[in-house]
Order: structure tokens, then sequence, then C-alpha cells
């Protein structure tokens, strides 16, 4: 059966490998949904609308930006992933309204201005994560407490984070879970149960004994961002997308080794615990450090590429966030530390590749000419 | 589980789609009706013709005769009468002119027994200008003639014969060395009395070629050949990949390299002991959208179509026409393009195999980084060639890059790195070539 007609033609090569970007998008989007569910089960069903808001937003943004560019791009899964972001960063009683314009913000001008996906310099989920925070101080920080499980109820509406600051030169107690208990926060009958246990099972064999309450900061028992409360459901997605190489993981352990770092030496001082003593799972397990570190800060397009460069920026944003959070005006900076080291990734880029680039002359110059093999 | 030699730097293992074995002996294709045998299957200039319309020609006579340095002899591979000296597209871009030989007449070789030539008493020369005589070239595009790859050296510091397979669906090469391994080795044995290497190495991929010890010590004629087991990663038949798993290092061998394919010994054989002129090879016709796939000995200007219809026509439509390879090959739109003697492969592509080509903007993901074998950053070159300025692409190590197709392959954006990437380089080496003396350039 012979085929007189002609085929298309193309350039080599002709196989591909089976991801494409639109499916690391999706597939990064999937594997936030446990926490964003946690989120809605801890909040009410009534704290899913921020975060549809906050999608549609973004899919309307994506939808003007490309239809001025005569490109239908909504298929590639960026605009939604960028308003599940932004959805999953907004305290569970907001208005909706707020998370949809700054999604929308997010997708038409910081993203779609500059020519879509792959050309905008700051990460549009940040940028609008950081309108909603300049925009709406007041409504992004109220935040109600999980109706659920919980025994925080007594922080009056703030997050454990910013309880922990603001009352850390009044209160007596130290560290930041004490100044929590201190404060009056009674933790939940389960953290105190699992707490115990792992006392009694691992921790009194070193002699060491973990108070109450990190228990309910790591599984999400506490106020916080809808998508963001459970620490142990993003971090289950951050070892997903890691082990799928899905993301360099090097960005999130330059920015939580950094951080971590930093607070053990000097985070201390602030709540009352002295120089090396600072708790570091206390401030990885409060606040959005862990979604940004390892959804945010890794954006491919809004970070370097070389090793060095990775580096860099990983230390620059984990000592940001750490300024941020300890001195600058509100407890939570971690969204404004990736926007500013975003705007320094160029610069980045350039030393990273010079270094390279000298790094490589060496080897080639000793080869003696490029067809030594022929 | 046994680990296997490599390269160092990047690359790619490609999952085939349809897991492929070739059950029982080679076959030899049909006969061609009608053999399109271009006149320029080599580097050089084309062959320049020597016959005229309506001529009958023999199998095996010349009907190009090879000009100057890398130009090489074409000679009929079926006997039967000119129809027609016409243009013909090659794969690789360009046309030349191809002799169209309608079949007719009698077999000369067809069905004798070979007389086997005693080859050892040839010196180098003659033996050199045998092969240049009977057309032998290398089997690997850009197809050297095997009198300019071997002749210029002696007493190199290493041969190697490059079974290496490591694309989906290529098996020329192990096919051959399973069928035809004693000539192959003598063929090997004539090479190296030619180089007079101090190392001979087989690399073959780790998946096949079980009997191949046994083969290399069966090995009398030459010196001693190591087997080396590489890994079936690409682009592992790459001078520079295999001689860093060969060596460890890219350093060129005291003495030089000559990498030479198993499908060129066998042609050298043919060509010494049988007296044969290159007019046949052995061709991988597969696919996932063709029925039967199989490897066949195909005479040289056969249309790829017969060789389609022979292996049981197409399963559904193909959405590409391939040679060569589905990583570095060429795609060519209709089922008369000929087989030359360097193609290595015919694939009928289904339209799941070459998925969809949704093309999207760079994300700077960085995996042609991670891939690229010759420490390249693809994704930074493509946005200078992009931009216009080939030249900083140039600076950034465009010249290195050997099109193996990891970047293309690995892209999720499924950008056209590797057209980009030899298109500019073309451009650059004629704008070198135009302002200084581009000749330090291959």
């Amino acid at each position: 059966m012979r085929r007189a007609n002609s085929l298309p033609m193309s350039d080599a090569p002709f196989v591909f490998a089976k991801r494409t970007s639109a499916s690391l998008m999706w597939s990064t989007a999937a594997a936030l949904l446990p926490a964003l569910a946690w989120g809605i089960y801890c909040f009410g069903l009534a704290s899913a609308l921020p975060v549809a808001a906050s999608i549609a937003g973004a899919l309307a943004g994506e939808t003007l930006a490309s239809g001025i560019r005569r490109r239908f791009t909504l298929w590639d899964g960026s605009a939604a992933l960028t308003g599940l972001l932004v959805g999953m960063a907004m305290p569970p009683g907001i208005s909706p309204l707020i998370p949809a314009a700054s999604s929308f913000f997010a997708t038409s001008v910081v993203k779609g201005a500059f020519g879509g996906l792959g050309s905008n310099w700051m990460n549009p989920a940040l940028a609008g994560i950081a309108f909603a925070l300049v925009d709406w101080p007041a409504q992004m920080g109220a935040w109600t407490v999980p109706g659920r499980l919980t025994g925080l109820a007594a922080l009056s509406g703030a997050t454990p984070l910013a309880f922990a600051r603001t009352h850390a030169a009044a209160s007596s107690a130290t560290g930041g879970v004490g100044i929590l208990a201190a404060g009056g926060a009674s933790f939940s009958s389960l953290d105190a149960s699992v707490t115990d246990a792992l006392n009694k099972g691992l921790f009194s064999r070193a002699g060491a004994v973990l108070p109450g309450g990190y228990i309910d900061l790591l599984l999400g028992n506490k106020s916080g961002a809808i998508g963001e409360v459970s620490a142990i459901l993003i971090l289950a997605a951050s070892i997903v997308i890691i082990s799928r190489k899905m993301i360099r993981w090097q960005v999130p352990a330059w920015i939580v080794g950094t951080f971590s770092l930093l607070t053990w030496t000097f985070g201390g001082l602030r709540l009352g615990e002295g120089l090396f003593a600072g708790d570091v799972l206390f401030a990885l397990l409060t606040g959005s450090i862990l979604i940004v570190a390892f959804f945010m800060a890794t954006d491919p397009v809004t970070s370097p590429s070389s090793s060095l460069g990775i580096a860099l920026y990983g230390i620059g944003t984990g000592l940001l966030i750490f300024l941020l959070r300890n001195f600058g005006s509100s407890a939570e900076g971690s969204a404004f530390a990736v926007i500013l080291m975003n705007c320094a990734v160029p610069a980045i880029d350039r030393l990273g590749s010079r270094v390279s680039a000298r790094r490589l002359e060496a080897p080639a110059a000793a080869e003696g000419g490029r067809d030594a093999a022929r | 589980m046994r680990s296997f030699r490599t390269f160092r730097q990047g690359g790619i293992r490609v999952e085939a789609s349809i897991e492929w074995e070739p059950s029982g002996p080679v076959k030899n294709a049909f006969l061609p009706n009608g053999a399109i045998i271009l006149l320029k299957q080599h580097s050089g200039r084309p062959a320049r013709c020597v016959v005229k319309r309506g001529e009958y020609v023999c199998e095996g006579m010349v009907i190009g005769r090879g000009e100057g340095p890398l130009s090489a002899n074409i000679h009929a591979s079926v006997p039967g009468v000119v129809r027609d000296i016409r243009l013909a597209s090659l794969p690789e871009g360009g046309q030349a002119e191809a002799v169209v030989i309608a079949l007719e007449g009698s077999f000369e070789r067809l069905g004798r027994r070979p007389e086997r030539y005693l080859w050892k008493s040839m010196g180098r020369n003659e033996l050199l200008s045998t092969l240049r005589d009977r057309g032998v070239v290398d089997t690997v595009a850009p197809g050297n003639p095997l009198f300019d790859l071997l002749g210029e050296r002696r007493d190199i510091g290493l041969l190697v014969v490059n079974a290496v397979e490591c694309e989906p669906y290529l098996r020329a090469e192990s096919c051959l060395l399973r069928d035809k391994g004693p000539e192959v080795m003598e063929g090997l044995a004539i090479v190296q009395k030619i180089l007079s290497p101090k190392r001979t190495v087989l690399a073959t991929s780790a998946s096949d070629g079980e009997d191949l010890p046994s083969l290399a010590a069966s090995h009398e004629d030459g010196a001693e050949v190591e087997i080396a087991r590489l890994e079936p990663r690409s682009p592992q038949d790459l001078p520079n990949q295999l001689l860093e798993a060969l060596t460890g290092s890219r350093r060129r061998p005291e003495g030089g390299m000559v990498i030479i394919r198993p499908t060129s010994l066998f042609a050298a054989f043919e060509a010494i002991v049988l007296a044969k002129p290159m007019m046949e090879r052995f061709v991988s016709v597969c696919g996932g959208a063709l029925k039967r796939p199989a490897v066949l000995k195909a005479r040289i200007g056969t249309p790829i179509g017969d060789l389609i219809e022979e292996c049981g026509g197409f399963l559904g439509p193909p959405a590409r026409l391939v040679l060569d390879g589905a990583l570095r090959g060429y795609s060519v739109h209709d089922l008369d393009a000929p087989i030359t003697k360097t193609t290595a492969a015919v694939m009928a592509l289904s339209s799941e195999e070459i998925g969809p080509r949704l093309r999207s903007p760079c994300i700077r993901c960085g995996r042609c980084a991670e891939v690229c074998p010759e420490r390249l950053k693809p994704e930074l070159l493509y946005r200078h060639i992009k931009r216009g300025s080939i030249d900083v692409a140039a600076e950034l190590g465009l010249g290195e890059c050997t099109a193996c197709g990891s970047c293309g392959y690995i892209c999720p954006s499924r950008l056209p790195l590797v057209s980009a990437f030899s298109c500019a380089a073309s451009k650059s080496r004629s704008a070198l070539a135009s302002t200084r003396d581009g000749s330090g350039w291959r």
C-alpha cells in the first residue's frame, strides 16, 4: 500500500520525553490539593470560595492577556497554578473579591504584560499575594481560627507566628510555643497524646522533652492561610515534586538551610531564648515559609539556572525571610523576600554563567582542538 | 546489577514505546524494480555520472566516478537500463543527481559461490586503493570514504568499532554482528592491517552481544580486540562520548583515534575479500506505524516505500517518515526517498510516538543544560540565537554542539533547539569563512 501523497516534515529529534511544560504545571497544582483540602476541612466549605474566586480571577487575567496577544494559553496550566497559590495564601474568611482581584492582577499585569509564561521576571503568584497584602492589609490580617479541632482559639485571630512576635516582649515565657501557651492557648488533645507518646518512646532516651504544641503546628491545627496551615501536607507535596524532579531541590534546600541556621543562631534573641538557641522548628512550622520555599521560589522562570546562582538566590532568600520576619513590619515576610530576590535573578544569572564559562575553558584548552576525537 | 561504562556529563535514556527485537537471521530485501541511486552518498563532492540514459548497466558497474578528496565511486546496485538521470533531494537537505535504473537482465553475482580473495599478501596501499575503487564509505553520516578515513593515518592509538546503538529501534549494527560476526572480524583485520592500531576496542550497548567475547577470541587474523559494554544512553555513539567512556577522559589518544561502524567493516570485507563494490547495506526498518519491523539487507537505491511494503506496510497513517534515527535523523516526505550508503534506518513513526507538538514558551527549567553532554546551556544559546546574536551564542560554545538531540528530546516546551543550533552554527561558520580563513573547521 503505497501512499503517493506527501507527509509533513520536521527537524530532529522526532521523539520526546513525556513531560511537557503544561503537565509540569498541572501536576504541581495537583500536588497542592491535599493541603488545600485540609484547609477547607478545617475552616469549613465557605473557605473554598476565596480559592475558587482566585482561580477564576487568574484565568480571567490570563484570558485577557492572551487574548490581546491572540494566543490561547489557558491549557498550559500556569494561570490555574497561579490562582491556586494565591488562593491558598488567603485568610479563610476573606471576601472573594480580594483574591480574585489579586490573581487577576498577577496573571494579566505581572505575567501577561511582560509577554506571558516564561517572560515574567517576578513570580506572578507572589506578586498577587503581595498585591493583596499591600492593598488590603486589614483583611489580610484577619485570621479565623479553625472551627473543628482546635484549641488555639485564645489567640484572638492572630496566626501563631504573629502572636509569638507581638507578645514576645510582654510574656515571661520563652520560645514560640511557650509564648503561645502563656498567652492562653490550649493545644488539642491529639497534640497532647502524640507529644506524650513521642516523649515517652523516643525523646526520653535522649534525655529531651518535646513541649506541647508542635504537633498542632505540624498538622495544621492552627489559624493561618487556607492552604498553608498544614505543614505536613505541604511537606508531603514537596516530597512528591522533588522526587519526580519537577523542581530543583537545591532552591528550597538553600532557603530553608540559611533560614534555619540564622534562626537557630539569632532567632532566639527576640523570643527570649538567647544566642544559639533559636526555635527552628517553630519558625519553620509557622508562617508560609514552606510553601514559599518549595512552590514559589522554585518557579523556574524566575529563579537562576546555574548551581552557583541557585546557591546565591537561596541564601539571599533565606536571609531576607529571616530579616523581614524578625525586623519587618509584619510577621510574614516570605513573599516579599522572594520577590526581592526575583529582582536580583538577572544579575545572579549573569554572574553564574560567567563563572561556569570560565570553568569550561580550562578542559577545552587542554584538549587541543575541538575535533580531537574525529 | 553490573555497571556499564559510560560518559560523564548529561545524556538521556530514550524509552521506546514499542519493544522490538528482530528475530531470525537478516533477510535480503527484494530487489527494487527501480533503483534510485544518488551520486552523492559521501561527504565530498558528488560523483561524476559516467552512464547515459538508455544505457545497459551490469550489477556492480561504476556509474559515478568519485572526484577529488572525500568523494567516492558509486556503483549500480542492480543490473538494468538507465531510465533517467535527474535531480533528487538529499535527506539532509539540498539536491544531487541520481541515476534511476530499471531492473532488467541477468545477475552476475547472485547465486554464485563467492570466491575468497586472499588479501593477506596485499600491502597497505593496495588495500586502500581497492577500498577506493569499490566505493566503500563509512556508514554513518556524512559518509567519509574509508580511503580518506584510514589513508591519512598510521600507527594510531585507538581503533574503536562502534556497535553502540543507543536510540530506540536501531538494530542494524547489532544484527550484523550477530549474523555476520566472522565477516565483520575479517573486515576489522583488514582495517587493523591498514592502521596498525595500538589498541582496538569493540564497543557495544549493554543490552546486546552476549557471544561477543568468543567472537573476539576467534579473531586470529589481527591484533587483540577488547570488548567494552557501554550503557545504552544517548549520545553514547558520538566520538567525544565514546572516548570518555573508553579512556575516562576526552584527551585524544596518542597517534589519534579512528571510529568505525561494523557495517563499514562488513563493506570493507566484501570489497576486499569478495571483490564486491559497496552496493548493499543493513537497514532497520522500524517504527510504531509499521506492521512487521525488521532488519533487512537492502540494495543501495531501493526506495524506502519498497522496504516498508516488504515489512507489511503501515498499521495506520504514519505521522513522520524518518531516516537514520529518531534523535538525529531526517524526515522525508515521500516513499521514493532511496536508501544510501549511510541510511541506518527507515522509520515510520506513529503520531503517538512523536506526540503532540505543543510548542510553548521556555520556562527556563534547566533540563536542557542537565542533559547536554557538552556542558552547554541550550536555553541560553537559544535565547541569543532567537534574538539574532549568533556571535554571542558562538562565544558561549555553539560550535561545540554535536546536534546529539538530547536537549530537544527533554525540553518540556518542545522548543526546536537542535534545528536552531545547527542552522545558527552553519550561519556562523559561513560568516567566519567569509571574514577569516575558516579552514580550521573540519
